[in-house]
């Protein structure tokens, strides 16, 4: 009877999500989880914890109860049997923690689930539950008020686009020894338009410097913009329907102002998912250009005969991390392999690799929330575990926010490794041809 | 027709029609036909699902827990049986022996690995503290129904008796955890196509770049 009270906002917005919003999928996960936790040393985070709350069957449980208390008869008339619950703060809380701090949506327990359920998709409407309710991290809100009002997570104005562009032009032209070389930026009708990282202009230019030698080399008609170009999408990591949606549409629209045939995403794994595979739906309509990595197209330039690469530039061995969203949930799995074995002189795979690969620990968000940092660093200890056990000093990987984590992996498990994204490490084997006499 | 056969078939009756009407349900929104384009085959994603990922090597929460996952399959086959055994005592034909014997073995199979899973339940920590009554009253409704078919097996007078425990568990299957028999079927569906048209599993190298 004391639901019958007033309820508090966050619950009844909660509430109001989890009965208009369940979609049937999302429902037969749900329905078809039997609590066998075969799950348990799928995931990442329990692999380093061993708390049993970190299970996936137990985070799904939290979902499942709520689940069973509005959408099953049983759930309404004896809650006791079948462990239902309403919807409350305290749950609402609980699953905060659960679903944001000990989840990257990864989904390496649905491809091990014994049943064939789909964790991660319960754990994002699950978000999309605390987004009603107001309980998602600040540092993900912040990103996602940031990329709405702006066009990208770090505020950074077409000006400073511009001048950053210019600089490296400027430093691209004297590596290469080729005054002609460029960095067009907004140019119409391009074929291809490059989309960043934001993190890229601020923090890691010569991501973008690589890529601006590669397709120099490869001979590419491509641009990039000063505006709208983040491929970053917090309100997918947060499951806020709208704002993903919004945040996904601005750069699709300045795709089609440009009239690009192909949209290429720069290393970002959750960045090419979002806009290869789920920014269609979001929209409800095709896309009018084709959507790939960076990663497909430095493959497909190599295997045409576009790039030349002398492995024996990169001579330190290399491993590779698969980031979640590009490999398990994106299907770019061997292009990145092809790449490094022509690049570097040594390349180890990790064990597991592919699909099955270990989360680094930052996904889903976690990277910006910061109230869950002490989590995300131990629950990256199975990733350093696996990058000790390859023996390589170099880590590449085709995703900034993994090199993020990776980065401070290295720190924090003192793994004394160099972390490179692939188009880097492409560059560095680069045999370019003479520069024109000038 | 006995009492016990108009009772289990009324049972019958009822788990369809409740498990049409879940299925059907309108209170969830409809996932809508995909756009963006594929990369591998939802079709061959979803077949992958119901043929080799079923295999104990195929995932891992198979290959790392191979006793729990291989009595798991021991007891939904030898419950599928049973389930089968039941449709036939409906009908008006003679069981063979050499069918009732395979049953009969299948059925006690079933059950030891019925009581085993609940014995994991009650005694494994990590598992008992994700388990809810549901759970254990469902292993026992199961474990029941074949005990009742292995007693039907071994003495058909007792068939009737089976009949009833089934009835009662067709009726309790659509309301607690037994729905997952339901869900189960859609929830390798909805993931194995989704890695199948992600062109994850199976991987259908279609990128053009040289493997090796």
């Amino acid at each position: 009877m004391a639901e019958a009270h007033a309820k508090p906002p966050a619950v009844e917005h909660a509430l109001k999500v989890f009965r208009e919003d369940l979609d049937e999928r999302t429902a037969a996960f749900l329905n078809a989880c039997v609590r066998c936790g075969l799950c348990a040393e799928t995931c990442h985070v329990y692999l380093a914890d061993r708390e049993p709350d970190s299970m996936p069957a137990a985070k799904v449980e939290r979902v499942a109860r709520l689940f069973r208390r509005y959408h099953t008869l049983l759930g309404r008339l004896a809650p006791g049997l079948v462990g239902a619950e309403p919807i409350t703060e305290e749950t609402l809380q609980a699953l905060a923690v659960a679903t944001f701090g000990r989840c990257t949506l990864c989904g390496r327990c649905a491809l091990n689930c014994s049943v064939g359920l789909d964790p991660a998709t319960i754990i994002r409407f699950a978000r999309t539950m605390l987004v009603a309710a107001g309980l998602v991290p600040k540092g993900i809100l912040g990103n996602i008020d940031a990329a709405r009002a702006t066009g990208n997570t770090m505020s950074i104005g077409p000006d400073e686009v511009r001048e950053t562009i210019a600089w490296l032009e400027e430093d691209l032209r004297h590596t290469l020894g080729d005054p002609g070389a460029s960095m067009p930026v907004d140019r119409m009708g391009a074929r291809v338009l490059y989309a960043l990282n934001p993190r890229e202009l601020k923090f890691f230019p010569l991501s973008i410097s690589a890529a601006a030698m590669i397709f120099h080399a490869a001979g590419e008609n491509w641009t990039l913009s000063s505006t709208d170009f983040d491929i970053t999408n917090y309100g997918y990591f947060a499951g806020d329907v709208e704002a993903q949606r919004a945040i996904a549409g601005r750069l699709i629209r300045r795709a089609e102002a440009l009239g690009v045939q192909e949209l290429v995403v720069a290393e970002c794994g959750h960045g090419y998912r979002t806009l290869r595979w789920e920014a269609p739906e979001w929209l409800g309509r095709p896309l009018p250009f084709a959507v790939r990595s960076f990663v497909e197209v430095m493959a497909e330039y190599l295997a045409a005969g576009r790039l030349r690469l002398d492995p024996s530039r990169n001579p330190d061995a290399v491993t590779l991390h698969d980031p979640c969203n590009l490999v398990r949930n994106g299907g770019v799995i061997e292009e990145q392999r092809y790449l490094l074995r022509h690049a570097a002189t040594t390349f180890v795979e990790m064990t597991p690799n592919r699909e099955d690969n270990y989360c680094c620990g930052g996904g889903g968000g976690l990277l910006a929330a910061s109230e869950h940092t002490s989590k995300r660093l131990d629950a990256g200890k199975v990733k350093a575990d696996q990058i000790r056990a390859t023996g390589a000093k170099v880590v590449a990987s085709p995703c900034h926010n993994c090199i993020d984590q990776l980065m401070e992996l290295n720190r924090h498990y003192a793994l004394g490794i160099e972390v490179r994204t692939l188009g880097e490490i492409v560059a560095d084997a680069l045999v370019l041809p003479a520069p024109p006499s000038s | 027709m006995t009492a016990s056969s108009l009772t289990l078939l009324v049972a019958l009756v009822v788990v369809l029609v409740a498990f049409v009407i879940q299925r059907r349900r309108p209170r969830f929104t409809v996932v809508p036909k995909l756009i963006a384009p594929p990369r591998g085959s939802a079709a061959a994603g979803v077949i992958y699902a119901f043929t080799k990922a079923f295999a104990p090597t195929a995932k891992e929460s198979a290959s790392l827990h191979l006793l729990s996952y291989l009595a798991g399959i021991g007891y939904h086959l030898a419950t599928f049986a049973a389930l089968a055994r039941l449709l036939v005592s409906l009908l008006p034909v003679a069981v063979p022996v050499a069918a009732n014997t395979t049953g009969a073995v299948l059925f006690a199979f079933g059950l030891a690995c019925g009581l085993a899973l609940l014995a994991k339940r009650t005694l494994d920590a990590r598992v008992r503290g994700i388990s809810v009554p549901d759970d254990f009253l469902a292993n026992l409704l199961v474990d029941a129904t074949l005990a009742a078919g292995l007693a039907a097996s071994l003495d058909s007078g007792l068939v009737p008796l089976f009949q009833v425990i089934g009835a009662l568990l067709l009726l309790y299957a659509p309301l607690g955890k037994l729905r997952h028999m339901l869900f189960l079927l859609t929830s390798r569906r909805w993931s194995g196509a989704y890695f199948g048209r992600r062109g994850v599993r199976p991987n259908p190298h279609t990128s053009g770049i040289p493997r090796g």
